[in-house]
């Protein structure tokens, strides 16, 4: 048995490929008995300490606080103090030289700086504190901190958020301050924390593809790919994502493109290329994710509007100076029914559901690009008359590109209309965080039945699509129903 | 009109399996055979030659019992009554082919087949000829073995595989031409049995097709049995006397002659196209094989084949598999995939025991692929101590980015039962981690595979 004991890295889980050295207990020098807790060691997951395997003085120090350090790597030496120094250097030397089997593994001479992980850590870094330092004020205050005993991970989210661990109340064992602390203080000050930093070698993958189903093979080479599994067919077993499925994905967008432009100008007719505007990529990245992420369903439902429409005529008729549209009733009877059930006013952000007291629906307007979503805030509480003018005015300064992004940005509901020409029906998708929206068609004239009678009414097709995560089939059709009173008896909004 | 919907040319276990999958999916179907249901590999292949080894494993057991303590008089060996048993077990399968056809309502035709035209099919009884129309037929005629030029079955001092499974003696020196899988299965019997054998393999390893560590380890086995082995060495000359041959072999080492008493013939197989009519309407074939796509189809519409007819592997379970597909690609099912012929198992029955599945070592290094092998040796393995088996083990290789099990090569006792482990976690696209997440349990054979997969990752505990 070997008088000198190496301390490594442990491998925790089969996860686990390296850790990041925390606090020594021990000074080098001092003595060590057997199981006291040696060294913290943080990995993505967990925090945990090493206790010496052997009783002795710890000789050297090779990991240091801070650093990273792969599975099985010499991190410190504990000897008897009748070892020579030679003797725990040669060890050193021995040990360090196998514990490094990765090809990207540090050389012997230079363990510990060339172990770190500059992706990770930049990566850590550089991400952007949500919270602004100044709203946490107090907690930024204070002096020197260093000498706070924290864990790593704390002090690296001290540091971000710039806050003083001087301030916070430690709860981890040996009254560190370790992660939780940190975080439940800055909640405390009205902060938000952001979710823990994407691994790195996912960090090009932005939507979250964990619910797909897809083989561990798949799932495996599409993160060491880069291949999201939400762009990939799922053409295995069962519906799964297969590993051919991920190799297709990754073929398709590896193939030369030069060359593939080459081929398809050889026989296919003449065409001209359209630069893609901001505004056209913004749409194209929303809507795909939208279509990709939210489960949309949909339910559809006609309203009779020929009282409306009388209504209508009679407000227009009341007042010269108002131009009320069937679409101004429907954002206004849309407001009164998301009133009536709030569960369907309201935002999705992927982990939580803001539902909103007030209806602020967002009307599609059609400009020369692409399209916008202005808003008429508080709907429900404007008259027709007020939401009449407000549309008009955001979507004619939308049209010249004059809105400012409040009046865009937000809104718990949105209605697209495209009955002015004379579309019957048609679906129309979310767009986040919003989880529902409103296709409306053209009011025409249709026979219906009533009493057993053959009748002439002007109908309109509604169809609602929602989010299925977050609005269930019954929620929408209620919605519709309620809609659908308001529309065909636009009296009641008034109530 | 149409006699049948779908008729099935052979017996075996590509189209017995191809016509009960037809009935079942509801086609009126018809199996014609002109011999034994069941085919090569119920009478005359894979399951009387394992009767025929149960009774070598039996002799070896014997051979060993004294090392549990058990004191026995040599053994006497009754050749008729082992020759027996595997006939009769040959027998009782075949009879149980016969009831499934009976029991899903198949109609089996005796007699011999020939496609006259597309949808049509001739066979011929002792009564004579009769025509049957169908929309779909399904060719699974098999394969017979191949002869070479200058030696050729006899079935007295040459033989074959039927004559090789029906010895009425012993005989005392043996030569085996062909260490492939038949080859090393019967020079393993014969010489468990008792006679001096000798194989001959014209590749540069015995089981040419196995990974090179698995067959390095057979021959090592093979050896200290007292097998002789010449690799890398042809047949020249057969020379017939009264009771016994002479073969002059040419080894890297110059030519050498042996004396032996038979001759076993195994060097390989050649699809059974012959007098299918396949030539008068054009049927493609390729190296003596039935062209096929993906699915079975060939050239001519409404014609399809599958199993030992349609090409390698030449094995039952993918002329079966293969036989399923065939036919639920035709009755329209979804989502039907082509046999993955990477996936299709590989057991060999010689002792000890050979089974693998998809790429070897070397295949996937020359495919350049960045592969993580994983090794572990059966005299790790408590259970392969306690039963006296101990050698050989388990490989196990690994594509290193995405986990998927590329390769697993198993040489021991019983691993022919346990391959299918390995095939289930490559039908499911597991990494090396779901395996070496997975519990087995203690103490079994299977462990092996557990460690060599936990080797792959460099963390094999018994080792």
């Amino acid at each position: 048995m070997s008088v000198i004991t190496a301390v490594t890295m442990p491998k925790w889980g089969m996860e686990m490929s390296e850790g990041v050295i925390g606090n020594w207990y021990f000074a080098v020098g001092e003595q060590v008995t057997e199981e006291a807790d040696l060294v913290d060691i943080e990995t993505s997951k967990i925090i945990n300490t090493i206790t010496a395997a052997s009783s002795g003085v710890l000789r050297a120090i090779i990991a240091n606080t801070g650093d990273t350090f792969n599975v099985g790597q010499l991190l410190g030496v504990i000897a008897p103090a009748d070892v020579s120094d030679e003797d725990v250097n040669a060890f050193i030397q021995n040990l360090s030289g196998q514990a490094a089997p990765e090809p990207e593994a540090a050389p012997t001479s230079t363990p510990v700086a060339a172990d770190k992980s500059p992706a990770e850590t930049t990566s850590v870094q550089a991400a952007p504190a949500p919270t602004p330092a100044s709203s946490l004020g107090a907690l930024s205050e204070g002096g020197d901190d260093s000498e706070v005993a924290a864990t790593v991970i704390a002090r690296r989210l001290a540091k971000q958020y710039q806050i003083n661990l001087n301030n916070i109340s430690p709860s981890g064992s040996h009254d560190r301050v370790n992660k939780e602390d940190i975080e439940a203080a800055i909640r405390a000050a009205g902060g938000q924390v952001e979710r823990p930093a994407t691994r790195v070698d996912s960090a090009n993958i932005t939507r979250d593809d964990g619910a797909v189903k897809a083989t561990s093979v798949a799932r495996r080479l599409a993160t060491t790919l880069k291949v999201n599994l939400l762009d990939c067919r799922a053409s295995g077993d069962r519906g799964r994502v297969c590993k051919a499925d991920v190799e297709a994905v990754a073929a398709r967008r590896n193939a030369p493109a030069p060359a593939a432009a080459t081929q398809v100008i050889d026989d296919t007719p003449e065409f001209s290329e359209v630069a893609m505007s901001g505004m056209r990529k913004v749409i194209a990245k929303r809507l795909q994710e939208s279509k990709q992420t939210a489960p949309h369903f949909r339910v559809n439902i006609d309203a009779c509007i020929d009282e409306l429409l009388a209504t209508r005529a009679q407000i227009n008729a009341a007042n010269k100076h108002a131009k009320v549209s069937v679409n101004d009733f429907i954002v206004k009877a849309c407001a009164c029914a998301l009133q009536k059930i709030p569960a369907m006013n309201i935002q999705f952000t992927g982990d939580t559901i803001h539902q909103f007291s007030h209806a602020d629906i967002s009307v599609a307007v059609a400009i020369d690009d692409g399209l916008i979503t202005p808003i008429v805030r508080a709907a429900e509480t404007k008259g027709l008359l007020s939401i009449s003018s407000e549309v008009r005015d955001l979507a004619t300064r939308a049209k010249i590109g004059r809105l400012t992004p409040n009046e865009f940005q937000g809104g718990t509901f949105c209605v697209s209309n495209l009955g002015m020409y004379g579309i019957k029906s048609f679906d129309a998708i979310i767009n986040p965080p919003q989880a529902a929206i409103l296709a409306v068609g053209a009011g025409e004239q249709r026979p219906v039945v009533r009493n057993g009678e053959l009748a002439v009414a002007t109908m309109m097709s509604l169809s609602l699509a929602s989010d299925h995560r977050v609005i269930d089939g019954a929620l929408a059709a209620e919605f519709m129903h309620c809609l659908k009173g308001f529309l065909e008896q636009p009296a009641t909004m008034l109530g | 009109m149409n006699d049948f919907d779908l008729i099935v040319v052979g017996g075996g276990p590509g189209g017995y399996v191809a016509a009960i999958r037809a009935a079942q999916l509801g086609f009126k179907t018809a199996l014609v055979e002109k011999a034994e249901l069941g085919g090569v590999c119920l009478n005359w292949g894979c399951i009387p030659t394992k009767a025929l080894l149960r009774g070598a494993d039996i002799a070896n057991t014997l051979k060993h019992a004294a090392h549990f303590g058990f004191e026995i008089d040599t053994p006497k060996l009754d050749l008729a009554k082992l020759v027996g048993h595997s006939r009769s077990t040959a027998k009782r399968l075949s009879q149980g082919i016969e009831y499934l056809m009976s029991k899903n309502a198949v109609t089996v035709i005796r007699g011999k087949a020939k496609v006259t035209a597309p949808f049509t099919l001739c066979v011929s009884t002792d009564k004579g000829e009769q025509s049957y129309r169908a929309d779909h037929i399904i060719l699974a005629t098999g394969a017979h073995a191949r002869d070479l030029p200058n030696i050729k079955v006899d079935g007295n001092l040459i033989w074959g595989a039927r004559e090789a499974m029906t010895p009425s003696e012993l005989p005392e020196r043996l030569l085996v031409i062909g260490a492939g899988a038949i080859g090393v299965e019967f020079a393993s019997l014969y010489n468990d049995l008792g006679s001096q054998v000798t194989l001959v393999e014209a590749a540069n390893q015995i089981v040419p097709v196995e990974d090179s560590e698995v067959s390095a380890q057979l021959a090592k086995s093979f050896r200290e049995r007292g097998i002789r082995i010449h690799t890398a060495t042809t047949v020249n000359t057969v020379e017939h006397h009264q009771n016994s041959v002479t073969a002059e072999l040419n080894t890297a080492n110059g030519s050498e002659k042996i004396t032996v008493d038979r001759v076993i013939l195994a060097v390989g197989i050649s699809g059974n196209i012959q007098d299918l009519g396949l030539e008068e309407i054009h049927a493609d074939i390729d190296r003596g094989f039935i062209k096929t796509d993906p699915f079975s189809k060939t050239n001519i519409v409404g014609l399809y084949a599958i199993g030992d007819v349609a090409g390698p592997p030449w094995l039952a379970h993918k002329a079966s598999h293969e036989a399923v597909i065939c036919v639920e690609k035709i009755a329209g099912l979804a989502n039907i995939k082509p046999l993955r012929k990477d996936r299709v198992p590989g057991c060999t029955y010689c002792r000890p025991q050979i089974a693998s599945v998809g790429l070897t070592e070397a295949k996937a290094k020359s495919s350049g692929l960045d592969i993580r092998v994983g090794r572990f040796n059966l005299n790790a393995n408590g259970k392969a101590l306690a039963i006296d088996e101990s050698v050989g083990f388990v490989k196990t290789i690994f594509d290193a980015a995405s986990g998927e099990l590329l390769g697993a090569h198993m040489i021991g006792a019983e691993v022919t039962e346990q391959i299918q482990g390995f095939c289930i976690a490559q039908q499911l696209e597991a990494t090396e981690h779901e395996l070496a997440d997975a519990i087995f349990a203690h103490p079994t054979l299977s462990e092996s595979m557990h460690e060599s997969v936990l080797d792959s990752l460099g963390i094999a505990i018994h080792q």
